[in-house]
């Protein structure tokens, strides 16, 4: 099927709290990625934070019913699917979705609530997905490994999945949680090459880097480390968190190990952004605490 | 001797913690031994509920449970052990609740309490269906909060005994190595059944009767050791338990044919009849070729996906990892496993046995509460009951006696054993000795029992034990040596054989589990309304018999 | 649900056998030796790991330790990784990983010490366990009548899940956050102080969340989900943790940095919908903590990850948000109930939904017969 012949898929888009401020980044090079790959982005605006792992610890209720209504407003778009650009946000969103649609006194309750402060009611008709899992099979692949013309010219990257993008497998079910693939056929298909290592399915530390930030950096070290000894010339994450566990933070384990890592840490929709060619008006590096042009540069990518 | 103690339990399931709280609150200084960490316990494993007339789900009262229990055992269980089981048990059950027991509850939030196998009334109650693992968890809990010493990974070997006293266990450390003395005032044995004599089995691999064998090595009698359950419904091929309680919430037993056989064995009853006479029943069936590959059917469907999900979630998980079935959708193949030891280390209402200084307390000991043939539930509750009286009596005991003497040449056997164990360096491996015993228990000492059949057994146990002689353990080293403790095991379930095979021959007649289709179909009170005694004299196995104390009820008829 | 694809297998007794090997980490404490092993083995098409250690301890090497016992997955002895990942060895059926020719690497768990081959020290584990004082302390309600606790099955079903954990160990083998703080006191020993808080029997709920909100406790979480993912026994230990933290806010006990993270988190949905991201830091950690990171903070200003004056950046409608917590927390689901009420239908996904009636079940393609009673006659005597 060739790309004229595949209409675009309209979908809600969430972008979540940190792609709208301290990674604005990700929203500009998703936003920019979107058509490219068949994707209609309906942006949802009457929405909030979807809670994190903070709020859905400490007031799982109301956890639930921030969820709920940004399901709402997906719903009222007239969108199936609700697609997120972060890990965390998929997790939440997900969980909520099932907890809704698996007990119907929950939702009538929910719903109740969301009428009383003038929310649309749910219907639990929506799909949450991650913008990986839409590129990495189906019409989405297919747009992908058209648009990848420019490629990444045999650039060596390691995939970071993270955590809550695999498990729980039971709510995210996407793929194989210890044998995940998505990452490294997008990689491919762009061009690249893929790295592995073990640490790309552990934690990066994020939900504690504030409170707890010694063991947290005792997490970020792995995949930084591990990545570096693997040869890879850049890291590539679907989720924000992720990204600035691994790229704002990577300066604090440089100061605590005395070591230099420099290394550059992608958005997925940056990196095949550049296999598609667009330009840092659209990717913007330069918000990057490690800055990733050399690497690409230096690929002549 | 590297400590000693007021009082000293050997195994730490129910039975033992039970008994070590009991005798912590009377103020003794008590300590466990436990050859796997006590949460290990087969106590674990039980899944359908422990029973006490409560009174919660109809009316019930000791007094029937007593009746019930009696007439369960086939007239062999001692009425006046049966009487203090069932009054005591009330209050044990509540006593487990307070301390904080998972118990399902119904719906005015007392204990909820299920249908069992030949009760009169709904008294068994249950945690979904993992009520022995939620006891072990409340069991320990409570055994944390006294921190009551225990000796984890110690394999107990052998019983000191010194001037007429059980005074101490030679054990083996099995994490670390090299033999260690404990001896201690008084000891209680609670180290559960054997059923791994048997190749389908409910049992855990560390079912393997060491407290019988080692109470039967000092000249202590065993009762009633031929009376084994086969536990009707247990998976095909190792003979993981399905609980009763499918049946209690409502299950059919199926033929081939999905004819509900039982009503032609146990009409009254049916799926609810004492467990020997559905376990013969389904063996019936199957020899008459109404089987599927083996088993019958245990057909859960009509229960319901919810019902099914909420009570039994345990035993749908069992089936769908272990053959792929889902009970929801298809019934359940299953079959008679050997499941529990009737007999055991005769003790009397105390726990005692007859060395002084040396207790016996649930599955290993034989009171007997359930003669020859246990209800389902009992079991539970005769751990607590009998745990409770015998960690009480024990810590009585030693705190008003003063001396432990372990005398030098207590670890001298020990030693001389395992020196015979560890130097060869070639020999049958015991694996083929274990399962060999196994298959032909499960042959020819099973469901049905024939003379020609015993007698065989009887010959083959007699060169498997020769054969044991020379088996050879492979790893010479210290730490975590468990080839070396499963030998020591295997040498436990021959000598048990032994006794059972014994015992079997000389019971002409069938009462309760020792079933003799050909030879004695019928029970015969006149001759046998009596319990076998078993005991080693110059290493041989000698029979003699004692009455069953009756209290109130006369033997009649047994009918399901 | 790790059954072999063809099921109709050994319910004879009869075997049918597979070939499989196995690679496994050996290692002798005393030498410190360490080797991978393989084994190449026949074992019955039905077997699981822990049958396939049994085979190759009885008849290739005797010197092979491990822990087993019921065979049942309810024991909890035999926690072991395979290929990385814990599991119990008696639930891991292996006709899949025979017929694919992969041989799994099998070593011992992680985060505790390994005494032998795939026998670990767990000392350390029920040290976390009983710090936990895992124990009912009665409050001052004892039933009237010398009976039970009257407690509704709803009320009990709030620690139904952590009452399943058999103390394996899967969870804390795979913890991330353990591995980097090896004093986290865990999945398992959290979860079970979850089973305490949340008793109703229980008079000690406050002074037990102060105890877990140590240094080393609730708030050390890192919400990796190894442990959900691994648990044998579903207790789901990643949520009895957050049921710890939500009990925690709940009752005001919250002076840890976690639990201020968490609740700026909440504030920020209530005041301006999204996060709040530039007062993250001080609000956690407190404003001369944050003084000390200027550095730090002047990175991510210049890279513009946080704006030199933070302007709120308010989501359209947020009136919403505020008056959702309003009415919430009016509500009767506050602190844990809050998660319990999403368990009914997330246990779902793991039980699968049967919706098929009865009929329908029975007429299945290749369903067994259904069952029918006999007319009421003489059977053979049992």
């Amino acid at each position: 099927m060739s790309t004229t012949e595949i209409r675009p898929k309209r979908v809600a888009y969430y972008k979540g709290c940190l792609a709208s401020l301290s990674a604005k980044e990700l929203d500009s090079s998703t936003q920019a990625l979107a058509p490219m790959v068949g994707l209609e982005l309906v942006e949802l605006e009457s929405v909030t934070c979807c809670g994190a792992g903070d709020i859905h610890e400490a007031e799982p209720d109301y956890y639930l019913h921030l969820n709920a209504r940004i399901l709402a407003y997906a719903e009222a778009t007239g969108c199936d699917m609700l697609m997120t650009v972060c890990n965390v946000c998929t997790l939440n969103l997900r969980q909520a979705n099932y907890m809704l649609q698996g007990d119907s006194d929950l939702l009538a309750r929910v719903n109740e609530n969301l009428e009383t402060v003038g929310v649309p009611p749910y219907s639990g008709n929506v799909e949450v997905r991650h913008l990986l899992w839409e590129i990495a099979e189906g019409d989405g692949y297919e747009k992908l490994k058209e648009v990848a013309h420019r490629g990444l010219k045999g650039l060596k990257v390691a995939p970071f999945y993270g955590c809550q993008i695999l498990r729980p497998s039971k709510i995210m079910g996407f793929e194989d949680p210890d044998r995940p693939w998505s990452l490294e056929r997008i990689i491919e298909a762009c061009g690249g090459e893929a790295i592995d290592y073990p640490a790309k399915i552990k934690c990066c530390g994020f939900p504690i880097i504030a409170a707890r930030e010694e063991t947290a950096l005792g997490e970020v070290i792995q995949p930084v480390e591990q990545a570096i000894e693997a040869g890879a010339d850049v890291m590539v994450t679907p989720c924000p968190l992720c990204h600035l566990s691994l790229d704002a933070w990577q300066q604090k384990l440089e100061a605590s190990t005395g070591r230099e890592f420099k290394m550059p840490i992608l958005h997925l929709a940056q990196l095949v952004g550049v296999a598609a060619g667009l330009e840092e008006a659209e990717l913007k590096f330069k918000r990057h605490i490690v800055d990733p042009r050399p690497a690409l540069e230096r690929l002549e990518v | 001797m590297i400590a000693k103690h007021d009082v000293l339990v050997v195994g730490a399931g129910c039975a033992g913690m039970r008994a070590a709280i009991e005798a912590f609150d009377a103020g003794a200084d008590v300590a466990m031994i436990s050859k796997i960490h006590p949460t290990r316990s087969h106590s674990g494993a039980a899944e359908g509920g422990i029973n006490a007339a409560l009174g919660n789900a109809s009316e019930d009262d000791p007094e029937v449970h007593a009746y019930d229990t009696v007439k369960g055992s086939d007239y062999l269980g001692d009425q006046d052990a049966i009487e203090i089981l069932c009054d005591e048990a009330p209050g044990d059950v509540y006593q487990l609740e307070n301390w904080g027991a998972v118990f399902s509850r119904t719906d005015d939030g007392r204990i909820a309490q299920r249908p069992f196998g030949a009760a009169g009334a709904p008294r068994t109650a249950y945690a979904a269906d993992i009520t022995g693992h939620v006891l072990v968890q409340v069991l320990w809990e409570q055994v944390c909060k006294r921190d009551i010493p225990t000796y984890e990974e110690y394999f107990a070997w052998h019983l000191v005994e010194n001037d007429g006293r059980c005074q101490g266990v030679v054990c083996w450390d099995l994490l670390d190595g090299g033999l260690k003395t404990i001896g201690a005032k008084t000891v209680i044995l609670a180290t559960g059944g054997a059923g791994r004599l048997y190749v389908g089995t409910t049992n855990a691999y560390s079912c393997t009767g060491d407290g019988m064998a080692m109470a039967l090595r000092v000249g202590l009698p065993l009762k009633d050791m031929e009376m084994m359950q086969f536990h009707p419904t247990t998976l095909a091929p190792t003979g993981v338990l399905i609980t009763e309680g499918c049946r209690g919430e409502g299950a059919y037993l199926l033929n081939k044919d999905g004819e509900r056989f039982l009503k032609r064995y146990a009409p009254n009853t049916m799926e609810l009849a004492s467990r020997d006479v559905i376990s013969r029943a389904e063996q019936m069936e199957i020899d008459a070729g109404r089987d599927v590959d083996g088993n019958v059917l245990l057909d859960l469907r009509h229960l319901g996906a919810e019902r099914i999900i909420e009570r039994l979630p345990g035993s749908r998980e069992l089936s769908m990892t272990f053959l792929g079935v889902d009970p929801i959708y298809d019934p359940i193949p299953v079959r008679p496993g050997a499941h529990y030891h009737m007999g055991g280390v005769a003790t009397d209402v105390w726990g005692q046995t007859e060395l002084t200084g040396l207790y016996a307390a649930g599955e290993c000991a034989c009171v007997s509460v359930h003669g020859a043939n246990r209800l389902g539930g009992n079991a539970l509750m005769e751990t607590i009951t009998f745990g409770k009286r015998a960690g009480a009596h024990a810590a009585d005991w030693a705190l008003s006696h003063t001396t432990v003497e372990v005398p030098e040449s207590a670890e001298r056997d020990a030693e001389r054993e395992l020196a015979a164990l560890l130097e060869r360096s070639d020999g049958e491996r015991p694996w083929s000795v274990r399962d060999e015993l196994a298959e032909t228990m499960h042959e020819n000492f099973g469901v049905f029992r024939r003379e020609h059949q015993m007698v065989k057994q009887g010959e083959i146990v007699a060169g498997l034990r020769e054969r044991y002689r020379s088996v050879l353990v492979e790893d010479k080293g210290e730490v975590f040596n468990s080839d070396l403790t499963q030998v020591i095991e295997l040498g436990f379930l021959l000598d048990l054989a032994e006794c059972m095979v014994v015992a079997g021959i000389e019971r002409k007649e069938s009462r309760g589990a020792h079933a003799r289709p050909d030879d004695y179909p019928e029970r015969d009170d006149e001759n046998f309304l009596k319990h076998t005694y078993v005991h080693l004299v110059d290493g041989a196995p000698e029979l003699s018999w004692e009455p069953v104390r009756m209290t109130k009820w006369e033997p009649q008829e047994r009918k399901y | 649900m790790g059954a072999g694809a063809d099921d109709q297998m050994g319910t004879t007794g009869a075997e049918v056998l597979m070939q499989i090997a196995l690679k496994i980490w050996r290692y002798d404490s005393s030498t410190g030796d360490r080797a991978l092993k393989e084994y190449k083995i026949e074992a019955p098409e039905w077997a699981t790991l822990l049958d396939c250690l049994d085979i190759v301890k009885d008849q290739h090497d005797g010197s092979l330790s491990f822990r087993k016992s019921c065979r049942m997955m309810i024991c909890g002895s035999c926690g072991m990784r395979m290929d990385g990942a814990a599991v119990l060895a008696c639930k891991t059926r292996m006709y899949d990983i025979a017929q694919s020719g992969h041989i799994p690497v099998i070593s011992a768990m992680g985060n505790l010490p390994i005494r032998k081959d795939l026998v670990v020290d767990m000392d350390p584990f029920w040290a976390k366990f009983k710090a936990m004082r895992p124990w009912l302390e009665p409050g001052f309600e004892r039933p009237e009548d010398g009976r039970e606790y009257r407690i509704s099955q709803e009320r009990m079903n709030v620690v139904h899940k952590e009452a399943l954990c058999i103390n394996c160990g899967c969870c804390v083998s795979e913890c991330n956050a353990m591995e980097s703080d090896p004093e986290f006191l865990g999945p398992q020993a959290l979860a079970k102080g979850m089973r305490f808080v949340g008793d109703p029997r229980d008079g000690e709920t406050v002074e037990r969340l102060e105890q877990y909100n140590s240094e080393h406790g609730i708030w050390d979480c890192t919400r990796c989900y190894f442990c959900n993912e691994r648990c044998p026994k579903g207790v789901d230990p990643r949520d009895a943790i957050a049921k710890l933290g939500a009990e925690s806010i709940r009752l005001g006990i919250d002076r840890d940095m976690g639990a201020k993270h968490a609740k700026w988190f909440v504030r920020s949905a209530e005041t301006t919908g999204w996060l709040r991201e530039e007062e993250l830091i001080p609000k956690t950690q407190g404003y001369v903590s944050a003084i000390k990171q200027l550095k730090f903070g002047a990175s991510l200003a210049r890279h513009g990850k946080v704006r030199p004056v933070p302007i709120p950046h308010t989501a359209k409608d947020v009136n919403e948000a505020r008056n959702l917590r309003k009415l919430v927390r009016e509500q009767d689901r506050q602190g844990a109930l809050g998660h319990v009420q999403g368990e009914h239908a997330l246990a779902k996904l793991e039980h699968g939904v049967a919706e098929e009636s009865l009929e329908e079940i029975y007429d299945r393609p290749g369903a067994a017969p259904r069952p029918w009673l006999p007319e009421a006659e003489e059977g053979p005597e049992a």
